[in-house]
């Protein structure tokens, strides 16, 4: 497959992996503006805004729990981080970003996969916050979310399982992990700041990862920040727990072999063998949660830099043979 | 819906009906079909072909209005409808007309026995800026200098005319093939009983044109397609083409040119590529010989293609046979290297770069379709019975201070074909773009792209100028 392909597919996965999750924090935080208390919403925007490493217009200094006005801030947050197309990290720039790779790939990816894509984008495209904040602006993320499990339903059931799955698989695996670690690390650090947590702010934590049914049925409503971290990172059957994230990077990067640069592809099959180990075994002895998700966070921008120079943009050395094809 | 106040005027060829108002004996049928579709019907087929391109974003970009991003290009329901023997007759034309045009682009490379003999004058050869130099004493495999053609033929009261000849990287066949998909499901009925011949098998067909111009000791070549990337106004087109015939679709930056070899960079590795259909056009496709800003293009390209290690279609140079004031030699070089009279007529043209040309041209303005002589897509052309008086003063201008980059030729009435419009049927103009593809030997596709000026009186179909497109039905025998 061609190089800049392969990297067309990773990204568009990773854009749209990226988007589903701005998806369901948006959702949450919209729904919690309608009843829920003024501190728990201002938490919300806290952790969001330092997941995605981005501060609010104002700063975030400029966020007062006890301030009223906080619920006003919400439409301009709202919109930032959903219609702003300048911010990189907003959800419709995430959604364009995968779109766009898509488009140079269709012909690596289904028609289905496209059409998916290319029909929910249409549907988002032109729409302004004014036109849903009135009525239920947590509908919209929840359709627009709906629209990108479908998408990735639709990429599961008709994509050719050649290369290119195994680079999208990829790039879903390793968005996930990075943003599964920067959305720990900012509760956990919020966390340590004000130590004051509520319930409410760890389940909600459940419910970006779709874990919150499975953590009921485990512990049952008891709210234990310990349990709930533990389901996200370490749980194998829960599907978007770190610790199913990296064991299945591991496996795409297997099948893929070598590739034209063995030392850096095996030096990245190794990472995500030592990612694997790290929280297998290691997250039950930690002693910090911080530095335990830090170190995770940054072998997974290691695993992106190594499988970039491995088979997207490799350094060419030696004379090609003729009779290569 | 019944076409009542469908407007037949007697200047204008119509495609369905005689002068009578009767509708013509290939077209009874599917007459009959939208007779009885009611018009929420039809309007509800008109949205589903729309909604088809949308949603499958099959979308262009016009140059200069960038911002305006893709565009769907509007394509009307109603297909148009040509009789087999009509089609025979212009598939004989194409057929004489590219295999003339190859045998000229072999010989002008070469001895240019052509101007010696003095069937065509040195200075128009030579002042055509698409003569490239670089590509003398070279041959193309099979003499395919031109493996993909995409000739524009219009029909007026007098038959058919071809206007052009696209000889460098014509684009348009993913519209016809998307077209034919979505229309025929909505008229299936009519489809089937009417024995349309099939566009869809385009794919394989260039396919194995291209493997025919790969270079002899490859028994397994691999085929790329080479765009000049997602902003490029045909770039779905490119997509679409690189999947139908199973091809990487390549941008300059994938390739690389080492010892004489051409390489792509795949997750494997780099592979050999020994057969490039290029989109891009000859300015940009190899910097090291062309233009040297170029970034579309790979550097050392066209070092492998004068070795024979890679084949280009179309071959560097080609432009020089469709220049608009070769075009005018057309029927000569017919006769100079077939020995045969032109099936297909062409359109009567006044060069400029000839004083008794200008003359006319200029005295003339009103009457006359002005181009330029190497342009394109609707660019840099005046229609000069719809220009107002400045507009024609001010090209006026242009003619006079540059006359040998323009030619002109009488406005013609081309043909109406019947279209949707609101909830009517009204009649708008029409033209043709059939495909023609020449390895060994010439395959060409029974129909084209249809392109239709939807705006009423309009007489310029391309799609930059606000041109939609139409299904073609060619009958079978």
């Amino acid at each position: 497959m061609l190089s800049r392909s392969a990297e067309g597919i990773y990204w568009m996965a990773r854009y749209t992996e990226r988007a589903g999750f701005m998806c369901r924090l948006l959702q949450l935080q919209t729904e919690a503006l309608v009843d829920r208390p003024i501190r728990e919403i201002h938490f919300g925007w806290r952790r969001l805004y330092t997941a995605i490493n981005r501060r609010p217009l104002g700063g975030m200094e400029g966020f007062e729990p006890t301030d009223d006005y906080n619920l006003v801030d919400a439409y301009f947050l709202t919109d930032e981080l959903t219609f702003v197309r300048t911010n990189d990290a907003s959800l419709l720039s995430c959604y364009e970003m995968g779109r766009e790779n898509a488009r140079q790939v269709r012909n690596c990816i289904s028609d289905e996969m496209w059409t998916a894509l290319n029909t929910e984008y249409l549907k988002i495209q032109d729409i302004k916050l004014s036109d849903i904040w009135l009525s239920s602006p947590s509908s919209f993320y929840e359709e627009t979310g709906a629209g990108i499990d479908r998408f990735t339903g639709v990429a599961s059931a008709t994509m050719y399982r050649d290369e290119g799955w195994h680079f999208f698989r990829i790039g879903q695996f390793v968005e996930r992990i990075q943003f599964t670690c920067a959305l720990l690390l900012a509760q956990t650090r919020l966390e340590e700041r004000s130590r004051e947590l509520a319930d409410a702010d760890w389940r909600s934590l459940l419910r970006v990862f779709h874990a919150h049914e499975a953590y009921d049925r485990m512990y049952s409503i008891e709210t234990q920040p310990q349990f709930i971290l533990n389901v996200l990172v370490s749980d194998p059957q829960l599907p978007e727990a770190l610790r199913r994230s990296v064991d299945r990077a591991g496996q795409e990067l297997d099948s893929i072999g070598d590739g034209p640069n063995p030392a850096t592809s095996q030096a990245a099959r190794r990472l995500a063998g030592r990612l694997s180990a790290l929280i297998r075994f290691d997250w039950a002895d930690r002693t910090d949660n911080e530095a335990f998700l830090t170190q995770v966070f940054t072998y997974s921008r290691q695993l992106h830099n190594l499988i970039n120079e491995s088979f997207f943009n490799y350094s060419i050395t030696g004379i090609p043979r003729a009779d290569v094809r | 819906m019944e076409f009542n106040g469908y407007d037949l005027e007697p200047n204008f060829y119509d495609e369905m009906f005689d002068a009578d108002g009767n509708p013509r004996p290939h077209w009874r049928e599917l007459h009959e079909t939208l007779v009885n579709l009611s018009k929420v019907e039809l309007s509800t087929m008109q949205e589903r072909v729309t909604r088809s391109f949308y949603n499958e974003g099959i979308t262009f970009i016009v140059y200069g209005d960038e911002a305006a991003g893709e565009r769907i290009i509007p394509i009307d329901c109603i297909p148009r409808l040509m009789a087999n023997a009509e089609w025979k007759r212009i598939e004989k034309g194409l057929d004489q007309r590219l295999r003339a045009l190859n045998l000229f682009l072999e010989d002008v490379y070469n001895e240019a026995k052509i101007i010696t003999d003095g069937v065509i004058p040195t200075d128009v050869i030579r002042d055509c800026p698409q003569y490239r130099i670089e590509m003398r004493g070279l041959s193309a495999p099979h003499g395919a200098w031109v493996s993909v053609c995409g000739t524009d033929i219009v029909r007026t009261d007098d038959g058919f005319f071809v206007l052009e000849d696209n000889l460098r990287v014509p684009s348009g066949v993913s519209y016809m093939i998307a077209t034919r998909k979505v229309v025929k499901a909505n008229l299936r009925n009519a489809y089937r009983s009417s024995r349309v011949l099939e566009v869809e098998n385009y794919g394989t067909l260039l396919r194995e044109t291209l493997l025919e111009l790969a270079p002899d000791n490859v028994s397994e070549p691999n085929i790329a397609l080479l765009t000049p990337g997602i902003y490029n106004s045909a770039f779905y087109e490119h997509m679409f083409l690189a999947r139908e015939i199973g091809a990487e679709l390549v941008e300059g930056r994938d390739l690389l040119v080492n010892d004489g070899f051409v390489y792509m960079r795949t997750t494997q590795g780099l592979r050999r590529v020994d057969v490039i259909y290029r989109r891009v056009d000859d300015d940009f496709v190899d910097p090291l010989v062309f233009r040297p800003d170029s970034i579309l293009g790979v550097p050392g390209l066209i070092h492998a293609y004068r070795l024979g290690n890679v084949m280009l279609a179309n071959a560097p140079g080609t432009g020089i046979a469709d220049d608009k004031s070769i075009y005018a030699y057309v029927p000569d070089i017919i006769r100079y290297y077939l020995n045969e009279d032109p099936i297909l007529s062409n359109v009567q043209t006044n060069l400029c770069r000839r004083p008794e040309g200008l003359e006319y041209t200029l005295d003339n303005l009103q009457d006359l379709v002005v181009k330029e002589v190497g342009g394109s897509g609707g660019y840099g052309m005046l229609v000069g019975p719809h220009a107002s008086p400045e507009e024609r003063n001010e090209f006026a201008e242009h003619l006079r201070s540059n006359p040998t980059n323009y030619i002109s030729q009488p406005t013609l009435a081309l043909s109406r074909s019947p279209c949707l419009i609101g909830d009517k049927f009204e009649p708008r103009h029409v033209d043709l773009r059939p495909y023609v593809l020449r390895g060994k030997e010439t395959r060409i596709i029974p129909g084209g792209l249809c392109r239709v000026a939807l705006e009423r009186g309009n007489l310029v179909v391309n799609s930059s100028q606000g041109g939609g497109g139409k299904d073609l039905w060619v009958l079978g025998e």
